[in-house]
């Protein structure tokens, strides 16, 4: 193995195992070494969050593995983000509006959806938890979104969902809404108009992409 | 009600629990979003009418509408330094609705607040917040305290801790889902390392409850069964929510779930009723079809 494929495999460990400090340390020893950052990032950190979420996804992996995981990933991004500025390098997706609706504090997968999207090229606001419908559509609309991305773990929270789905329809906005969490199905993301749902974070990318590329064709 | 009254009564029959709380009273009206503790200062006459439709079906134990009535919980939802008020006002809606009948169960849920590594909370501040509701609970008079949907084993020791303190009979119960490897919650905390732990920090009561159906809790039962020394409880949930333009509704039919009651109180469980979903249309037929079967 080459000097950079070792780091590289060093970063998708450091991601895996949750360690930040490792994540930290290595990132800023990629840039050192002139190793793109974005070469970094898509050849080191991606495939770690990517299996941690495939671990996950096989039940071998819970909840804190997960996060941190995203944690780890986060710790390199931050230090990589100002490079892969420089490089010019940001040819992202699209831009992704997230967080939880109104009454609903629960923040976990919602953060875990906002970094796996992050990590796959979007540029991703995350509104943090309980979030009004009116501050979704003002930050779609600032941002000019692309995705706005609703999570509600409650039966008691999702009618949010379908109050936002309204209102982006009604703003005239040209994002489109995907939808998640717990007690989220298909069939409610059909009922109420979304034009996304994905049940766990590694799908959300995917549908994320797709909705996206929908928009560049049609 | 002292520890050792709750386990003379799941000696000799099968307590019936209640069952969904929050999703009924978003059917009678909550709005979308709104902490449930609010009705107990706003409505407390419609919790009163659940609470009396459960003992109605055949509830031997209802909860009190404080599932979300801890501290750090009230203060999220827009009620900090309300603990005391909301608390007392939930316990004196079920007892007046059980009156001379059945058992009031002081609810404890967790307090949204994670520990390390998800969050930044320490089980000292969670012990804390636990520790100021159910001496409220206690106070207000609960017969005893139920701790449940609890997804992390530190938090629910720590709950533990503070409900014993009080005293009265401790009820425990996590939620817990099939992973490949097991069954697990999603902290990863094992189902029945995790169900002995609880025994072992005191609680008199442990088991199940949300997260799966019925037919999903059943083979849980019959795992933790033999292996935990202590009554166990099973509250499942009537299947996934669907939502349609009626409201929230769910896929699990009362009838197989009070069929998959049965076979779940034959497995061991000597506690059951429903968790999200469940209304009193599924406990009364449960109620009824245990005593059919199982003849208690």
């Amino acid at each position: 193995m080459t000097d950079r494929q070792v780091l590289f495999s060093a970063l998708r460990e450091a991601v895996l195992g949750g360690d930040d400090a490792a994540a930290g340390r290595l990132a800023s020893q990629a840039l050192e070494q002139g190793v793109p950052a974005l070469e970094a990032i898509e050849r080191g950190l991606v495939p770690g969050i990517r299996e941690a979420g495939q671990r996950w996804e096989e039940g071998e992996y819970f909840l804190p593995e997960l996060v941190t995981a995203a944690q780890a990933m986060k710790a390199a991004m931050g230090l990589l983000q100002p490079a892969l500025d420089r490089e010019g390098a940001t040819s992202a997706l699209g831009t992704v509006v997230i967080g939880t609706v109104e009454g609903d504090i629960h923040d976990i997968g919602k953060t875990l959806v906002g970094t796996m999207l992050s990590a796959s090229g979007f540029e991703v606001s995350d509104e943090g938890a309980s979030v009004p419908v009116e501050r979704f559509v003002a930050r779609a609309r600032e941002l000019d979104a692309d995705l706005v991305c609703a999570s509600a773990l409650l039966t008691t929270t999702m009618p949010k969902q379908r109050e936002l789905a309204l209102a982006l329809k009604g703003s005239g906005l040209r994002a489109k809404l995907m939808v998640g969490g717990a007690p989220v199905s298909r069939s409610w993301a059909d009922a109420i108009g979304a034009q996304g749902y994905a049940d766990n974070a590694l799908a959300a990318v995917t549908v994320a992409r797709d909705l996206v590329g929908h928009r560049a064709t049609g | 009600m002292r520890p050792a009254e709750l386990h003379g009564l799941t000696r000799t029959r099968v307590l019936m629990l209640d069952g969904g709380l929050g999703s009924v009273l978003i059917a009678a009206g909550l709005e979308a979003g709104r902490a449930p503790e609010w009705w107990n200062l706003e409505h407390p006459e419609r919790i009163e009418e659940v609470h009396r439709a459960y003992l109605e079906a055949g509830s031997d134990v209802v909860h009190t509408n404080t599932f979300g009535g801890n501290p750090l919980r009230l203060a999220a939802a827009g009620l900090p330094g309300r603990c005391r008020e909301i608390n007392t006002a939930a316990v004196a809606i079920a007892r007046k609705a059980c009156g001379n009948e059945g058992l009031v169960a002081g609810d404890v849920g967790p307090t949204g607040h994670m520990l390390p590594p998800l969050g930044p909370a320490t089980v000292d501040q969670l012990r804390r917040a636990f520790s100021e509701q159910v001496e409220v609970l206690a106070d207000a008079g609960v017969d005893l305290i139920s701790i449940e949907t609890m997804s992390d084993r530190r938090e629910a020791l720590a709950a533990i801790e503070a409900a014993r303190a009080t005293g009265l009979a401790v009820h425990a119960s996590m939620t817990f889902e099939r992973r490949s490897r097991g069954v697990f919650t999603i902290m990863g905390d094992p189902l029945v390392p995790t169900l002995v732990a609880l025994v072992e920090a005191g609680a008199d009561a442990v088991g199940c409850n949300c997260s799966v159906t019925s037919s999903e809790m059943l083979p849980m039962i019959r795992e933790a069964a033999p292996r935990v020394r202590a009554p166990l409880s099973a509250q499942p949930n009537a299947g996934q929510p669907r939502v349609t333009p009626a409201g929230v509704v769910y896929d699990a039919s009362a009838g197989a779930f009070a069929l998959d009651l049965v076979a779940i109180a034959e497995a061991g469980a000597s506690l059951v009723g429903g968790c999200c979903g469940t209304t009193p249309e599924f406990i009364r037929l449960a109620r009824a079809a245990l005593k059919e079967t199982v003849g208690r």
